[in-house]
């Protein structure tokens, strides 16, 4: 085995041009393949992040009738009790019992259709962290002559308001009624989703559920869990317990959002395939011009009594010898790569556009580092699929004929 | 004397692209313990595939090739690897080291492939790349040799395993003058020292003239086979 290691080692190196170049590609391909993945799943991290902590939640509970129109007449038979029943659940993290309703808001000259979220301070900053999302401005401190509200800073720029300016909410009470309500813009947050921040306001549910005459109204119940993977199976209990109330998941909630990331994570699969597929012919490219250079000397191994099985090894070997030698040095880049791109981050182009739909513009890389050895075990596999045919051919070349060529 | 390789019958016929081609047809012949035989004829006549069927490299269309009583041409291919390790010793016209491999490593490769234990084959390697005057290129690549100089690495090789026949394929053809004159002082010596049987296909008269038995194939029959004084060679 010593020998054959030797001669495979040895080979190699007999054409080092062509065994860097190889070495190389393989390199960029697990390069290419973690920081795709890397920023897949830093995206996806975000983005997720983003979306169910500050936004959606993991589960959601509504009156039925809500779902089609969401109105604050669809309020959840006892929501409060609800909501505090399910705070004390083991598998809970979080519930914000919200009353929710889409209304109007305008500023002194300009006017933008909103959704209207009344919520309990204490609750919403547990649930959403919103109190962290601020940019300017206070969280619910109750100061002030007129109640506050918390915008998302695109709409303050649509409206043209900043943090003390005078907003104007209309919506419908609970008979159907207009209702028009002055607020104070106490805050002003952001976060990835540019389309979230300039349809949702938030108020105290105190004073929204004062307006809307149903001081107990909850339409929304938002939750967060202990555990993110959990979130089909709480759904589908906690439909059992309550029936009449509509209980989905973030999947449910946001269809479009989930589809993406499984499209996503398909298209990054293959582009992941595509590379390694790539690699691999490069590789068994290289190597079949190495064994039908060598016909001589393998037909030679083989006269003087080697056996095809080790001469079918020692490709196999000069091929491992590559992929490993390429695995690590590509691991090590790739390393250096994620750890520098994860403290001056990625732009993504197009950014503003992404924006509209939750994506952040700029991402921070990073992946687990279970990821870089799947990574180069993947690599070093295809390597070697990639060379059974060379090796194969290596073993069919008639040891007689190869000794008499020149 | 002791009989090495005997062949009954043998024939070789290739499929030819316009009609079938005889290479080997009908030889019968016997090769005894410590003989130095050239095989002669002119080219095409069917020495190298004479030689590579006693030395199993190819199979017989027909006919048998026993070597101490074991046939061969009927052995599976995986024996056949087997036998041919720890049998027969082969040296080609061209050279045929391995390039990555020393000179020393190279002589040492058959015995390492019959897994001879380290030490013996090291000190075996080394006597005989001393035998043939190249104990100052142990650690040289084939690269670093001159022609005359990797055969004689080639020849170490064949005789290291101490093998019950060497078979050589028109060893000196690439070879000048010199180191062709060289090269057959060394086996004709290691032939008597080691008492190696040696055989080895040839068209060059020097070869020729130190054989102490020279067989002559035309169109891959033996048309003559004649015994030669040894006086006269050595």
């Amino acid at each position: 085995m010593k020998t054959l290691i030797i001669i495979s080692w040895r080979n190699i190196w007999r054409n080092r041009t062509r065994s860097i170049i190889i070495i190389l590609a393989l390199v960029l391909g697990i390069m290419g393949g973690i920081f795709s993945a890397a920023m897949r799943l830093t995206a996806e991290q975000q983005q997720m992040e983003d979306a169910l902590k500050n936004q959606i939640s993991h589960i959601q509970i509504h009156h039925p009738g809500f779902v089609a129109n969401p109105e604050a007449s669809y309020s959840i038979p006892r929501g409060s009790e609800l909501a505090e029943e399910l705070e004390q659940m083991d598998n809970i993290w979080a519930v914000s019992a919200r009353t929710v309703f889409d209304g109007m808001a305008a500023s002194a000259n300009m006017n933008a259709g909103v959704r209207i979220k009344g919520v309990n301070p204490d609750s919403e900053a547990h649930t959403t962290s919103l109190d962290e999302l601020l940019e300017e401005g206070t969280y619910f401190t109750g100061e002030g002559r007129l109640p506050g509200v918390i915008i998302g800073r695109e709409l303050a720029n649509d409206l043209n308001c900043h943090t003390g300016s005078r907003m104007v909410l209309t919506f419908q009470d609970k008979n159907n009624n207009m209702v028009h309500a002055s607020f104070r813009v106490e805050g002003i947050y952001t976060m990835t989703s540019k389309d979230f921040e300039r349809r949702t306001i938030f108020a105290h549910r105190e004073v929204i559920n004062s307006h809307i005459d149903h001081p107990d109204a909850v339409t929304e119940i938002a939750i967060l869990l202990n555990d993110m993977e959990q979130y089909r199976q709480a759904a589908r209990e906690f439909q059992e317990v309550w029936p009449d109330l509509k209980v989905r998941h973030w999947a449910q909630l946001a269809p479009s959002r989930y589809h993406n990331l499984e499209i996503l994570d398909q298209v990054l699969i293959w582009i992941l395939v595509i590379i390694l597929l790539a690699i691999s012919f490069g590789l068994l490219n290289t190597i079949l011009m190495s064994i039908l250079e060598r016909v001589n000397e393998l037909g030679l191994l083989m006269a003087l009594g080697m056996k095809r099985s080790k001469v079918f090894s020692m490709v196999m070997l000069e091929t491992a010898m590559i992929a490993i030698i390429g695995g690590i040095l590509g691991l090590l880049s790739s390393y250096a790569m994620i750890q520098i791109l994860n403290t001056s981050g990625v732009r993504l182009p197009g950014a503003e556009g992404m924006e509209e739909f939750g994506y952040a513009s700029v991402l921070y890389p990073d992946i687990p580092v279970s990821f870089y050895f799947e990574t180069a075990v993947v690599v070093i596999i295809f390597a070697i699929l990639a060379a059974i045919y060379p090796a194969w051919k290596a073993i069919k070349i008639p040891p007689a004929q190869a000794v008499r060529q020149e | 004397m002791k009989t090495v390789i005997k062949t009954t019958r043998l024939q070789k016929v290739y499929n030819g692209s316009v009609a079938p081609v005889t290479a080997v047809n009908d030889v019968n012949l016997e090769f005894y313990e410590g003989e130095f035989t050239a095989i002669v004829g002119p080219s095409g006549s069917g020495k190298t595939t004479f030689l590579n069927l006693i030395g199993g490299l190819d199979k017989p269309t027909a006919g048998h090739v026993h070597i101490e009583g074991v046939d061969i041409s009927t052995m599976k291919e995986s024996k056949l690897f087997d036998f041919r390790l720890r049998n027969i010793g082969f040296i080609f016209q061209s050279y045929n080291l391995i390039p990555v491999l020393t000179a020393k490593e190279n002589v040492s490769f058959i015995m390492l492939l019959q897994k001879r234990p380290r030490a013996q084959m090291e000190r075996r390697a080394v006597e005989m790349l001393e035998q043939v005057g190249l104990e100052d290129k142990l650690n040289s690549r084939p690269n670093q040799l001159s022609g005359g100089q990797q055969q004689r690495v080639a020849v170490a090789r064949a005789l290291a395993s101490k093998p019950k026949f060497v078979l050589a394929d028109e060893p000196t053809a690439n070879l000048d003058t010199k180191s062709a004159f060289n090269l057959l002082d060394i086996m004709l010596r290691l032939n008597k020292e080691e008492n190696i049987t040696l055989i080895f296909s040839t068209h060059d008269q020097r070869v020729i003239d130190r054989a102490r038995r020279v067989i002559t194939l035309v169109d891959g029959a033996v048309s003559e086979d004649k015994a030669v004084s040894a006086e006269k060679n050595v």
